[in-house]
């Protein structure tokens, strides 16, 4: 129940505000997108995370009898870490506005609300047409957000936006329904749009139509996410959305995508998934070498960021289709840290825009002498971006990357002259293997390269301010405060006449907004373990479908059909690195790969 | 007005016309073959002027001389199959021509308010 | 505040379940096959973690000091305490683990950090797998020594930097000392960590602060970029440890000391049994992946040209972190993970011919500066370049020796330097210095670098340098495969106390002159204009500073550090004299560094480790080659920048430098690498990103506005249809007329 709550009290957050006054708008908002943080904590109390695998907190009523539609609703460890990441958000999107929004607050504030409560329907969702109608729904509030309150460019962005993930996802509307139709032929007509039930069929599908609907999914889900070479909707929209805009496109609407794949790539098609992960993965690859060199020649700040998006999503979806614990582990937790780490910098954004209204880096540099608080939140975002350990970007990082380069039906089996013989192997099956991970591990060097690029020029650096800024503001506050004479007083408010709402540094409620999401980025990356052990079945039951397919794959692959048959445990650990005495496919693989293993040598 | 009296009294007396001269036995040398002629006739006369002329009430009047074609033809073959409809459908069709030749001239009057001018080829609203 | 928390419910966590976690492994011998003392693990006393929670404790106190915009220097006193504290606890550590049988390791479970456990189908049976990489500490032996040093010298290096910040006290005072003792806690958790990842985690923590501590003077752009190169170059050695941590998991299926030193023991045994062959190519790849890291943290070649750009830090964090500490973290991990290293016949002899040659190049550079810190600078890369290559001629001792003796004497060097900069306006060229310890208040730092600099030059007998050097340099010589290591070895020695003697007689001996640097604090060049010292500008600097500059001169706790660094540096002498490495022997031969001579390494190497030098013992025959080397090199000094030098510009190699012809500018532009590397890497790398963001607006976005455009633009060709003509609607219905009448026609034909 608690989670019809949080799907309705957004929206009758939103139906108030349409009915009070514009100046309540805002109060109205952060009421509204409060209490649903305050219905969190029951649903998180009452979660049985013993038993995360498993759909809880349910609720189900007929919709549509006919066809099978319900109004279904249910969360899992995986849900329930996204549904958060959701509902937190929220109030930080609305308190970001405040001062950023004064023209139509109402609009604003009702179609923000009306955003979260699609959001949360498509991650609580158990019924496909409840799922997929919540995930098209999104896009109207964000068209509105983008066209009615973002820069210069809203218009071309916000259809460009609006049209691309739509074309996308009426695609992926044809491959589900495919998935309907089909489990409607096998049961005398009778539809169904349970989610499950489908997932049972889908996966007992003929491979090449598997691979035609995971084409099918990718095309909406992709493009969400977005993977290279569908991504390019995605800087222009973050560009030009209002800061509350971007913050909810990074930290939750890009996880729809990666959401979606998890929910139903993985789970639909495991037979495609696997095998197609490699391709999947050479597209992430690319995203994540790609973006991340894009992102260094940026000069808006915003845009670097955005860019930046399509790299660390490369991260996320290789450890996705890794098709391993570790890789999904890291990926769904992937899905967590980056809606913290990368909303909290479009809000550092927001703030120094809502101050120059700039974003170019030619006119800003510096600004640790004339805000230090605000510098302080950059550069620990920006280390959380980067994937630091200690903060919230490692350890998903770390994850994917070690999944990926787990994903190896060669490992143990030939490949760099590991045997399973000599010592248990502890590669998993698949095709991605480590070179490809050395090529995505890349990507952290460049992670490095573009954001400290930007911290360099924003954060550090002689203070440079767009023109009609008094760039002298004495001497900084980082050094000097101890000759004490300066007029550090008087000079507080000089200079910005025309936005004098907002401090020279930020206001306590800019710090109340950015604390809790370090405060989040610290702890996660301590503790980890909250999330980890929260999903840990949840992904289980995933990875136990798709290691099956794999052995399946593996199989075929080797042209036989030799049922699996279980072999005692390979011999004595010690007898050198002989053929081992291995099973029907394992034994294929590794003579396969025995000239790679000789070459080597 | 008085122009589509005329053409009223003009249609209805080709009507009597042919009426009369069209029974189906070869009393005359008179075939329905001609009357279709005249009615071709009068149609491409009516096109081709409607085509040429930039005057809107000379492209008017064209097209009721195309109008005019259809009934004379109608008739023809009313009378050829020796069933009433054709000639009803044509006294349907005067009076429709009638109420459509007061809107036309009217819209016309007030066009040439606008531009002060007859010119077709001053109205180019619709261009896409 | 939040991080306390945590922290002390890890303790909490800790303290309960550790016990039980490791007693059931203790008295299990890993390895049995491998050396003379067998490793064995045991539950260690929760009071370790003070180690690693008062450093931290420390970044807290100053951060809340930041947060309160305290303008006072108690963060500095905060910082001292906390890490004196940390000294203390590691020394009763030490004490307390000292009492143990050797060679046995401690693991004390902090909290679980990373954690997964899962299933997996291998030949057909689910086998139950977990990644674990937990916040514990593994203490043997090799950390403690490191630990002592690494808290002794940075809480002594605090006590410095509490004097040396002192203009700047307010924000930016708490802001150093927050990232001073943020690092303190990242390097504790590097040495003390009992896996790999928590050992990265300590890594990056490093890079972090050096990052931030590199940058402090952030208006600078030099500093900048300084601090940006240096952690990027650092990323590209991360990414290969962080490749060896995913192959050492693969392998062995534990990122935990423990597990894998356990898992090694076959393979030690296939090594001293000469089978190098059995150990299968995948765990000869681990070592290779993780010296990447190692050369990118501790400054070799290909990565080592972070570390001179990095001087335009603080001066005690040239000291701490780019001396003494972080950069042997590289060392560290070689020696840590010895046993991985042992298991490849490629590893140590890279390991060896990286070292060799960036010390050699290194120290030609050096040579050829002017600016004494960054001299500095090139010796600790060339010295680093020691320390690889006396772990590479397995001679870990002599490389840990080295890292203990030169963390003490380059902590001294830099602090003089220092001190010299404070003093004369950021001066640091020396041409323009002379005679500054005879000057009045300038005794102690006089004296403390002459200890220095007899110390890196390798004095005979007296010095502790000497004694760690000649351990390696004895190894090198008496193994047959790295002969050409050890004579490489011995030119760089030659050419160090050469240059390390040059800085000493030109600057602080020899007729007394000064230049005063053009800024009052020596480091922060660019953002002091303006309010700097009026008499460090006008003609401050053609006059020798007659114009009212007084050189100013160190304080007492400047002055107290240096000394007792001073003392130091020749109380360790027995500790790495004695019986072929004393203490330090003793410390790292029952560690993980410790390896079984006979082990078959060599014999697969085909080596023998007691090759004569000319006939004599190796070892015993270096003492006195190295002996004269290095005092050839100091005599060369002497003759040249000593006898008879009456200006502080100019010395009698001045006239030598045109015999050399391009070769003394060459190596005074550093041989070029960086123009090079800017050239093959960063600029083509430039241009692909230019590329790609074209491509990726023109081409991928293009095709997505076609794609978007072509309904618009099919529409606009038939636009012109709609004249908005009343004829051409008229001619085109007549004509569609026309064409339905001929097609009737056609078809009734």
């Amino acid at each position: 129940m608690f989670l019809l709550g949080l799907l309705a009290i957004p929206l009758l957050g939103a139906a108030l505000i349409a009915g009070s006054p514009a100046h309540a708008a805002k109060r109205v908002a952060l009421a509204a997108t409060s209490i649903a943080v305050a219905l969190f904590i029951p649903i998180v109390a009452g979660f049985d995370f013993a038993n995360n695998g498993t759909m809880q907190g349910g609720v189900e009523y007929a919709w549509l009898p006919t066809l099978g539609v319900k109004f279904a609703v249910g969360i899992d460890g995986v849900s329930l870490a996204l549904l958060g990441l959701t509902v937190l958000l929220g109030p930080i999107c609305v308190a970001a506005s405040f001062t950023a929004i004064t023209d139509r607050p109402k609009t604003f504030y009702a179609w923000l609300l009306i955003l979260q409560a699609a959001i949360t329907g498509v991650f609580c969702a158990r019924d496909l047409v409840l799922f997929y109608i919540c995930f098209e729904f999104t896009l109207i509030p964000m068209f509105i957000l983008i066209s009615l309150y973002g820069s210069t460019n809203r218009a071309k962005a916000a259809i460009k936006f609006f049209l691309y993930t739509f074309t996308g996802s009426l695609i992926t509307l044809a491959g589900l329904v495919y998935v309907a139709w089909q489990h409607s032929l096998k049961h005398d007509g009778v539809w169904n749009f349970d989610i499950d039930t489908l997932a049972a069929t889908a996966r007992n599908l003929p491979l090449s139509t598997q691979g035609w609907v995971l084409l099918a999914l990718m095309a909406g889900f992709a493009v969400k996410v977005p993977l290279f070479p569908v991504h390019t909707w995605l800087p222009l929209a973050h560009t030009e959305a209002p800061t509350a805009g971007s913050v909810v496109l990074a930290g939750t609407l890009l996880k729809l995508g990666t959401y979606g794949l998890y929910r139903f790539a993985l789970g639909y098609v495991p037979g495609a998934m696997a095998e197609h992960a490699q391709t999947i993965a050479i597209l992430c690859v690319v995203g994540i070498i790609y973006g991340g060199l894009i992102c260094w020649v940026q000069r808006d700040v915003k845009k670097l960021v955005a860019y930046s998006s399509v790299a660390h999503l490369g991260f996320c979806v290789l450890g996705l289709v890794a098709l391993n614990q570790t890789g999904i582990t890291g990926s769904v937790l992937y899905m967590i840290n980056h809606g913290l780490s990368t909303g909290a910098l479009f809000l550092c954004i927001g703030m120094i825009y809502e101050r120059f209204h700039t974003r170019n880096m030619a006119e800003l540099g510096g600004l640790a002498a004339r805000m230090p608080v605000w510098s302080t939140f950059m550069v620990f975002f920006a280390m959380a971006s980067v994937g630091l350990p200690g903060l919230n970007g490692f350890v998903p990082e770390f994850l994917c990357l070690i999944g990926s380069f787990q994903a190896d039906s060669r490992w143990g089996h030939g490949l760099w002259g590991s045997t399973t013989t000599s010592m248990a192997s502890y590669g998993t099956r698949g095709d991605l293997g480590p070179w490809l991970t050395l090529i995505a591990g890349t990507g952290m060097i460049i992670a490095a390269m573009y954001l400290l690029y930007m911290v360099g020029r924003v954060v550090w650096g002689p203070l440079v301010l767009p023109p009609g800024f008094k760039a002298d503001d004495g001497h900084g506050h980082g050094h000097d405060d101890s000759k004490g004479s300066h007029t550090a007083e008087a000079e507080k408010h000089d200079d910005h006449g025309h936005h004098s709402v907002l401090p020279t540094d930020l206001c306590g409620r800019e710090i109340a907004i950015l604390a809790p999401l370090a405060f989040l980025c610290l702890a996660l990356g301590v503790y980890p373990k909250i999330l980890t052990s929260s999903m840990d079945l949840a992904i289980d039951s995933q990875v136990k479908v798709l290691e099956e397919k794999l052995i399946e794959r593996d199989r075929t692959r080797m042209g036989s059909t030799t049922p699996l048959v279980p072999v005692p445990p390979a011999t004595k650990p010690n007898e050198g690195s002989g053929r081992p005495s291995a099973s029907t496919i394992d034994s294929r693989i590794m003579v396969q790969n025995a000239g790679m293993q000789e070459a080597g040598r | 007005m008085a122009i589509g009296d005329m053409m009223m009294m003009g249609s209805g007396l080709m009507g009597s016309v042919l009426a009369q001269a069209a029974p189906p036995a070869a009393m005359s040398d008179v075939h329905l073959a001609h009357y279709l002629f005249v009615a071709c006739v009068m149609f491409v006369i009516g096109l081709i002027g409607f085509l040429t002329r930039r005057n809107l009430i000379i492209m008017f009047l064209c097209t009721d001389l195309m109008f005019q074609a259809a009934g004379v033809a109608l008739i023809a073959f009313s009378r050829y199959h020796l069933n009433h409809t054709g000639e009803t459908f044509t006294i349907v069709l005067i009076t429709v021509a009638a109420a459509e030749a007061a809107m036309a001239l009217a819209l016309v009057v007030l066009l040439f308010r606008k531009k002060e001018s007859l010119d077709a080829e001053e109205w180019t609203e619709l261009k896409g | 505040m939040m991080t306390l928390l945590t922290n002390t419910h890890g303790l909490m966590h800790a303290l309960s379940g550790a016990a039980l976690a490791v007693s059931d492994e203790a008295g299990h011998a890993a390895g049995h096959a491998s050396g003379p003392v067998a490793q064995t693990f045991a539950a260690g006393p929760m009071f370790g973690l003070l180690v690693v929670a008062l450093p931290l404790l420390a970044c807290i106190l100053c951060g809340l000091c930041a947060m309160g915009r305290v303008k006072t220097k108690l963060p500095a006193f905060l910082t001292v305490l906390c890490l004196a504290g940390s000294f203390l606890v590691t020394l009763a550590l030490y004490l307390q683990h000292h009492g143990q049988p050797a060679g046995t390791a401690w693991i004390i479970q902090g909290f679980e950090w990373i954690r997964l456990d899962y299933r997996q189908m291998v030949d057909s049976v689910v086998q139950s797998r977990s990644f674990i990489a937990n916040f514990g500490l593994y203490v043997d032996s090799l950390t403690c020594l490191w630990m002592l040093f690494v808290t002794g010298l940075a809480t002594l290096i605090a006590l410095y930097a509490s004097e040396y910040m002192s203009h700047d006290v307010g924000q930016g005072y708490n802001r150093f000392f927050a990232a001073f003792s943020l690092f303190v806690f990242s390097m504790a958790c590097l040495v003390m960590a009992d896996n790999l990842v928590l050992l990265y985690l300590g890594w990056e923590g490093v890079g972090l602060c050096s990052y931030l501590l590199i940058g402090y003077f952030y208006k600078k752009p030099s500093a900048v970029a300084a601090a940006k190169k240096a952690f990027i170059l650092n990323r590209i050695g991360d990414l290969g440890l962080a490749l060896g941590i995913m192959l050492c998991y693969v392998h062995f299926g534990s990122v935990e000391y423990k597990v894998i030193f356990e898992k090694c023991a076959p393979y030690m045994a296939s090594l001293a049994a000469g089978q190098l062959d059995q150990i299968p190519l995948i765990a000869q790849f681990i070592p290779l992946c993780l010296m990447i890291g190692a050369f990118g943290k501790s400054a070799q070649l290909p990565l080592y040209v972070w570390l001179p750009d990095a001087m335009e830090g603080p001066t005690p964090v040239s000291a701490l972190i780019h001396a003494a500490t972080m950069v042997t973290a590289g060392v560290f991990l070689i020696a840590r993970t010895y046993p991985l290293f042992l298991m490849s016949e490629y590893a140590l002899p890279i390991v060896a011919w990286v070292g060799a040659l960036t010390a050699l190049l290194a120290a030609t550079i050096g040579m050829a500066q002017f600016d004494i810190k960054r001299i500095m600078a090139y010796s600790t890369v060339s010295q680093l370049g020691y320390m690889f290559a006396g772990l590479a001629v397995l001679t870990s001792v002599g490389g840990a020796a080295h890292v203990f003796t030169h963390a003490f004497f380059k902590a001294m060097l830099f602090l003089a330097c220092g001190a010299v900069m404070h003093g004369f306006a950021g001066q640091l060229d020396l041409r323009k210095l002379s005679g500054v310890g005879s000057m009045p208040g300038w005794r102690v730092v006089g004296i403390a670098m002459l200890v220095g600099c007899l110390n890196l030059a390798g004095f005979p007998i007296i010095t502790a340098g000497f004694w760690s050097k000649d351990m390696i340099l004895g190894e090198a010589f008496a193994n047959s495969q790295m002969q050409a290591i050890g004579w490489i070895l011995l030119l760089t020695a030659g050419l160090t106390a050469y240059y390390t003697f040059r800085v000493y007689f030109r600057v602080f001996v020899g007729p007394k002159h000064y230049e005063p640097g053009d800024e009052h604090h020596g480091d922060d060049h660019g953002h002091d204009h303006g309010h700097g010292h009026a008499d460090g500008h006008d003609e401050g600097h053609q006059t020798s500073g007659k114009h009212g500059f007084h050189p100013h001169a160190p304080g007492w706790a400047i002055n107290t550090v240096l000394a007792t660094l001073a003392v130091a540096a020749f109380v360790i002498v027995p500790l790495v004299a004695l019986n072929h490495g004393g203490w330090v022997k003793d410390m790292v031969g029952a560690s993980s560094a410790q390896f079984n001579e006979k082990a078959a390494y060599l014999i697969a190497a085909k080596g023998d480790l007691h090759t004569k030098f000319f006939g004599f013992d190796a070892h015993k025959a270096m003492m006195v080659v190295s002996s004269i080397v290095g005092l050839i090199g100091i005599a060369v000094a002497f003759v040249l920048h000593y006898q008879g030098r009456t200006t502080a510009a100019t010395s009698k190699a001045d006239a030598l430098l045109p015999a050399f012809g391009p070769i003394a500018k060459w190596a005074q532009n550093k041989w070029y690498v960086d123009e090079f590397y800017n050239a093959i890497v960063r600029m083509p790398l430039l241009a692909l990103a230019q590329i790609f963001h074209w491509f990726d607006k023109l081409v991928i976005d293009g095709l997505v506005d076609f794609f978007g455009w072509t309904p618009r633009g099919l529409g606009g060709s038939l636009r012109p249809a709609q004249s908005g003509e009343m004829h051409t609607y008229a001619v085109g219905m007549a004509g569609g007329l026309a064409v339905m009448a001929v097609v009737v026609i056609v078809v009734l034909m």
